[in-house]
């Protein structure tokens, strides 16, 4: 079993490996602990050049506030959040049908269908900028919230599938059965069994696609111009000013945008509950 | 009124010929068990009942009325299965109305159910609970229970008390046996246990590679099995089978000589033997004795193992050149079934002998050709 422990009668190796252990840690949290401190700081000292010193003032209200009186963010913030519930909502309704379909359903094609939602996952998205963007402006959705949660939503659904179906597989046979000779059909064996039961896997899927919509940056920016529409990631960059940048706010703005992912994973947090199907089969 | 008939039944899976030609009237009423070893079809052909498995060919009537093509659900069956396959997330009420309400019946006529077949099965108390807080004989009757609310014309069991330890399962046994009585429904009940089979069938179905070797009541199938398939499959522990060679035949008669010089003589056959054919002798274990007078037919033989049971002894001994192709042992040993307290130390030598009318004689395909006269039919 790794790690072992080290024994107490080693210091030298517990030494080094508590001081590898600081190192690792120092360099992973620096540039987070050096934007939080940077929100708190006052933008003549960050002028001044004190990056790395201890603040001279606490400026915590006035930076925080400043970020929504000043800058535009609470309208970007919104805008990330109507384009990024749809999105996980969409994601998770698709990729739970078609992963129950493909998981327990037995069709000509199947395996090609299932074989295009996972070799999808395999092509970078990038190649597919122009394409993409030629599209959005054709059909009309360019610079529009549609135009990005359809994107979110067509790309993420591959992954989203392959998550559902190999979840929705690993549920005992037997269910499926005794749901089908009582009489069930395959929505109402979806609705009252399999939903109930694949709760931790949709919760967890809801995470990743939130964090990874929410701060998405590329497609934002191909396929947004104008404010009305821009997420925060692509607000975020717009506070930097030509000249001067108020690194201060910025920060803070950033440390404001990193907050509902982590609100995020904690609200469903609870959903995780291991062993859902502890009870259905066996004894 | 027939309840369920099975016509003409065949099943391919990809190139494997799970079901051949089933053709089985199972009565209103009865309680049919099909055995047989595994892989033999049996599990197959109850979920094509259910109509979990489509049927290649053939059709399948229930109450007269012709379901191969309809869903499981409309077809008036409920199942049970070996792992009792519960709703993990519902209660145990709600698992138990589950059919119910997915058919949209009234509330009350739900509640109603649920509380019967809860006074059956003795749940009353476990209806707020779930499954995971039951034990494994709790959950396999929630399952049960699950089976009655929707009151079936048919209920099928598909080895439900294989999961359960050995004291649950006869106590199973007795409430299953005691609810077939009580709600007088058609049930059929797969397992390879052959004591289930024994104990509890009005009509036992033995099943071997896809194809069913015989059908009849329990003491029916004991006494006169068809071949030896049947002879070998039931009974526990199982009939020793010597294999021997036609001497001499004529007409009703016939001599078998076995390995070690041993031979037999069998009068009245129901069907012929030739000269040089081979055969099996076929004798029960609780009809070997041990011989110390050396009537009818005796061997000499040897102790290998012996199992104190407390009111009977199962003694394995080695024959020499002679041996079972049955045994329990999986030895070739001979397997001795004694309803007393023997003395025996392995090593220890022996005269088995047997009557030669309680002997079974099958021929070179198996067939029987000579049974015991003494018990029929039941």
């Amino acid at each position: 079993m790794y790690p072992r422990p080290i024994p107490a009668t080693a210091p030298a190796r517990r030494g080094l490996y508590i001081g590898l252990v600081s190192l690792v840690l120092l360099l992973w949290l620096l540039p987070l602990f050096t934007v939080m401190v940077t929100s708190l700081r006052s933008f003549e000292e960050v002028m001044a050049g004190n990056y790395w010193g201890w603040p001279k003032s606490f400026n915590l209200i006035e930076n925080y506030t400043a970020v929504f009186t000043q800058t535009a963010m609470a309208h970007y913030f919104v805008n990330s959040l109507v384009i990024t519930l749809p999105s996980v909502v969409g994601v998770l309704v698709l990729s739970t049908l078609t992963g129950y379909v493909l998981s327990r359903h037995r069709f000509p094609g199947a395996n090609l269908i299932f074989a295009l939602f996972v070799g999808g996952n395999f092509l970078p998205a990038q190649i597919m900028m122009i394409p993409v963007r030629d599209l959005m402006v054709e059909l009309g959705l360019y610079d529009t919230y549609a135009a990005l949660i359809i994107f979110h939503v067509a790309f993420q659904t591959g992954f989203a599938t392959l998550f559902m179906r190999n979840f929705i597989a690993a549920l005992p046979d037997e269910l499926f059965q005794a749901a089908r000779s009582e009489g069930a059909s395959p929505g109402q064996t979806l609705v009252h069994v399999v939903l109930p039961l694949v709760r931790p896997a949709l919760a967890a899927l809801a995470i990743l696609t939130f964090t990874f919509v929410w701060n998405d940056y590329f497609w934002a920016i191909v396929l947004t111009q104008s404010d009305a529409v821009k997420p925060v990631t692509a607000g975020l960059s717009n506070l930097r000013g030509e000249y001067v940048s108020a690194w201060n706010l910025v920060s803070a703005a950033t440390v404001i945008v990193a907050v509902p992912p982590v609100l995020m994973f904690f609200l469903m947090q609870r959903h995780f509950i291991a062993g859902l199907t502890v009870g259905a089969v066996k004894g | 009124m027939a309840s369920v008939e099975l016509q003409n039944i065949e099943k391919h899976y990809a190139g494997y010929h799970a079901l051949r030609d089933i053709n089985l009237t199972i009565e209103d009423g009865e309680f049919a068990v099909m055995v047989g070893p595994s892989g033999c079809g049996k599990s197959t052909l109850l979920k094509t009942i259910a109509g979990l498995e489509s049927i290649s060919s053939g059709r399948l009537l229930i109450k007269n009325r012709d379901v191969t093509a309809e869903e499981p659900g409309d077809r008036g069956i409920a199942m049970v299965f070996q792992s009792y396959a519960l709703y993990p997330h519902m209660t145990v009420a709600e698992n138990m109305g589950f059919g119910l309400r997915m058919a949209k019946r009234p509330k009350a006529e739900i509640e109603t159910a649920v509380t019967r077949a809860a006074a059956i099965l003795r749940l009353e108390e476990q209806l707020d609970k779930r499954p995971r807080q039951l034990s494994g004989g709790q959950r396999q009757r929630v399952a049960i229970g699950r089976a009655i609310t929707r009151s079936p014309d048919v209920f099928l069991f598909d080895e439900p008390l294989s999961n359960l330890d050995a004291a649950l399962r006869t106590q199973m046994r007795v409430e299953l046996s005691t609810l077939h009585a009580r709600l007088g429904a058609t049930m059929i009940y797969v397992t390879h246990d052959q004591v289930e089979a024994m104990t509890m069938a009005s009509r036992i179905v033995v099943l071997n590679k896809g194809q069913i070797e015989q059908v009849g009541a329990p003491l029916v199938l004991y006494n006169n099995p068809v071949n030896r398939f049947v002879a070998g499959f039931l009974g526990a522990p199982r009939m020793n089978f010597v294999e021997g060679i036609v001497r001499t035949a004529d007409g009703r008669g016939a001599v078998i000589e076995c390995a070690g010089g041993m031979s037999v003589a069998f009068s009245d056959l129901a069907s012929p033997v030739h000269a040089g054919d081979h055969v099996t002798v076929g004798i029960r274990p609780e009809k070997l004795r041990i011989d110390n007078i050396r009537s009818g037919t005796t061997f000499p033989a040897e102790v290998r193992l012996i199992e104190h049971l407390g009111r009977e002894t199962i003694v394995y001994a080695d024959a020499g050149s002679l041996s079972t192709s049955n045994s329990d042992s999986g030895t070739g040993a001979f397997t001795i079934q004694i309803g007393d307290i023997v003395p025996f130390r392995p090593g220890a030598p022996l005269v088995l002998g047997f009557d030669v009318h309680d002997a079974y004689l099958f021929s070179t395909d198996g067939r029987t050709v000579s049974a015991p006269k003494t018990v029929t039919g039941l």
